[in-house]
C-alpha cells in the first residue's frame, strides 16, 4: 500500500494533526521531513496512507493549517523516492 | 503551615503534578521541534496535549494559538509591547500590576501613550470611563480581571464588548482568575489572554502563556530558534513558533499539564463556589476583629479569593511576621507589585496585609488564622 508524506512548517502543527486523527481512530506517524522535500529547512511530516489523506486533509482545512506539500512515496533500492500530488488528486 | 499565599503562588500542587515533573526529567529526554528521534516527538506530543488542555479550559478554538510563556508577567509583556508602536496609544486600569504598569511607562520613551481608566476605592473600573479614554490612535485596552491586592473583579464582560466594537483588542490580564474564575475568551471578546500556571492553574512555577486570538497582528518580541523553517532569516509567521523562540520548559509544561488536567476534571466553578465560601468566611471573620481595616469589595460580593487587611497602628511586615510565628501561617505582606492599586483603595502609604486561599484550604484553616488575627490585634491594644 502506497505511504503519503504531507509535509508542514512546525512540529506545532503536526503534534495537533497527528492528535486529533488519534482522536478519530487515525494513526499517522510523526516524521522530520527529508531534506530533498524541505524549501525552507527544519519541517516536520506526518506519513500515512493513501485512503487516509482526505481525511488529513479535510482536518487541515478545519484547524486552518496549510500544509507545505503532499507526496506518494516509493521504496526502491536507492532509498524512499517522492512524487507530488496535485491539489485534486486528494480524496480520489 | 498554614498556607494562605495562593495568591502568588499555589501550594499543595495537585495529586501527580510533582511526578509529571519528575518523569518529564527522567524519561522525556527529547528536545521538541529540534530532533526526529521518538522522545522528542513524544515530547511534543506532551506539549500540545497542554495546550489543547488549556484551549479547553479558556473556551479556545485553536489551540495552536496558546503560546507558553514563563509567566504572566512575560506573556503580559509579549502582549503589551507586541500590539503597540510609535504613535498608538494604550489604555489600562487603575488597579494594574506592575508587570502592565512598568511595560506601559516604558513605551512611553518608544513615543507610545497611555490613559489609566481610574477605578473607584473598592478597585472596581466603569466601563464608561474606558470608553471615554478611547482615541482614534488606541490600539490597545489592557485589564486586569482581578485585582491581586483587592480581590476585586472588573467588569471585563462589558469592557470586552465594547473594544470588541471599536476594534480594539482587549488584552486580559488573568494572573488571579486563570484557574479560580471561569473564563471564556469567545464569550468574553478576549482577544489576548495573559496567564500564570503556578498560581489558579496550580503547575509549577516558571510556567505561563498568552492566547493570541485569529483578529491580532502581534510582533514577538524575540526572535530565534523555534525548530521551523530554519532557513529563513525572518520569524515563522505560524503560530506558536512566532512568539516561542527558544527551548520551551517542558518539565514545566508537563507538571501544568497534569495540573490542568486537574482543574479541567474538577471545575472552575466547583473551585470557585469552595474558594468563595473560604473567602467570605474570612472576610466575615475579620470583620469583627477590632482594629481591622478590609479592602476591596463589602463581603457578600464576588470576588476572587484575595483578602487584603491592615490592622491599625501595626505594620504589615509585622503583622504578617506574628502570624507566622503564632499559627505558622503564610501569607504576604506589601505593596504586591502593585502600586497603582495601593494608590486607588487608599493602602499607598502603608500596603497591607493579604491572604488568600486556595483548592485545597480547610475551613479549619481559616478559622485558625481568624484566631492568629484576632489575637495580634488585642496584643496591639492591650499594650
Amino acid at each position: 500500500m502506497a505511504s503519503c508524506l504531507v509535509v508542514f512548517a512546525s512540529l506545532n502543527q503536526v503534534a495537533l494533526l497527528k492528535r486529533s486523527l488519534y482522536r478519530m481512530g487515525v494513526f499517522v506517524e510523526m516524521q522530520r521531513t527529508p531534506h530533498c522535500l524541505s524549501t525552507t529547512g527544519c519541517g516536520f511530516a506526518l506519513r500515512c496512507e493513501r485512503h487516509e489523506l482526505p481525511l488529513l486533509q479535510m482536518k487541515c482545512k478545519e484547524l486552518s493549517i496549510e500544509p507545505g506539500g503532499t507526496f506518494e512515496e516509493t521504496r526502491q533500492a536507492d532509498g524512499p523516492h517522492y512524487v507530488s500530488f496535485n491539489a485534486s488528486e486528494l480524496g480520489r | 503551615m498554614i498556607y494562605l499565599d495562593n495568591a502568588a503562588t499555589s501550594w499543595p500542587k495537585p495529586p501527580g503534578v510533582a511526578r509529571a515533573v519528575s518523569n518529564a526529567l527522567s524519561h522525556a529526554v527529547g528536545n521538541p521541534g529540534r530532533t526526529s528521534h521518538q522522545r522528542a516527538m513524544d515530547a511534543a506530543l506532551l506539549v500540545q496535549e497542554c495546550r489543547e488542555n488549556l484551549a479547553q479550559l479558556f473556551g479556545v478554538t485553536n489551540p495552536l494559538r496558546i503560546c507558553f510563556t514563563a509567566n504572566t508577567t512575560d506573556a503580559l509583556n509579549l502582549a503589551i509591547k507586541g500590539a503597540v508602536s510609535p504613535g498608538d496609544h494604550a489604555i489600562c486600569s487603575s488597579m494594574e500590576h506592575n508587570s502592565v504598569w512598568r511595560p506601559l511607562t516604558a513605551l512611553q520613551k518608544r513615543g507610545i501613550e497611555f490613559s489609566i481608566a481610574q477605578a473607584d476605592p473598592l478597585g472596581v473600573v466603569d466601563p464608561a470611563s474606558v470608553e471615554r479614554l478611547i482615541r482614534p490612535n488606541t490600539r490597545l485596552i489592557v485589564m486586569i480581571h482581578a485585582s491581586n491586592v483587592s480581590g476585586t473583579i472588573q467588569p471585563v464582560v462589558a469592557i470586552g464588548r465594547l473594544a470588541r466594537d471599536r476594534g480594539i483588542p482587549m488584552l486580559l490580564d488573568a494572573a488571579q482568575s486563570a484557574g479560580s474564575i471561569p473564563i471564556n475568551v469567545q464569550t468574553m471578546n478576549i482577544d489576548l489572554l495573559a496567564f500564570p500556571g503556578h498560581k489558579g492553574l496550580l503547575g509549577p512555577q516558571g510556567t505561563g502563556g498568552l492566547y493570541v486570538s485569529e483578529r491580532v497582528d502581534l510582533q514577538p518580541l524575540k526572535e530565534g530558534g523555534t525548530g521551523s523553517e530554519s532557513n529563513n532569516p525572518q520569524q515563522p509567521a505560524c503560530y506558536p513558533d512566532r512568539m516561542e523562540s527558544g527551548t520551551l520548559n517542558l518539565p514545566g509544561i508537563a507538571g501544568l499539564n497534569q495540573s490542568v488536567r486537574y482543574v479541567l476534571r474538577r471545575g472552575v466553578e466547583a473551585i470557585a463556589r469552595r474558594e468563595t465560601r473560604l473567602t467570605q468566611r474570612l472576610l466575615r471573620g475579620l470583620a469583627n476583629i477590632k482594629g481591622v481595616t478590609v479592602y476591596g469589595p463589602a463581603l457578600g460580593v464576588e470576588r476572587a479569593p484575595v483578602v487584603s487587611f491592615n490592622i491599625h497602628g501595626i505594620d504589615p511586615v509585622h503583622v504578617a511576621a506574628a502570624l507566622e510565628k503564632r499559627a505558622d501561617i503564610a501569607c504576604r505582606p506589601g505593596w504586591h507589585c502593585a502600586g497603582l492599586a495601593h494608590r486607588t483603595i487608599g493602602t499607598a502609604e502603608t500596603g497591607t496585609v493579604r491572604l488568600s486561599p486556595g483548592p485545597f484550604t480547610r475551613t479549619a484553616e481559616i478559622e485558625n488564622a481568624l484566631t492568629a488575627v484576632a489575637d495580634a490585634a488585642r496584643e496591639v491594644y492591650k499594650s
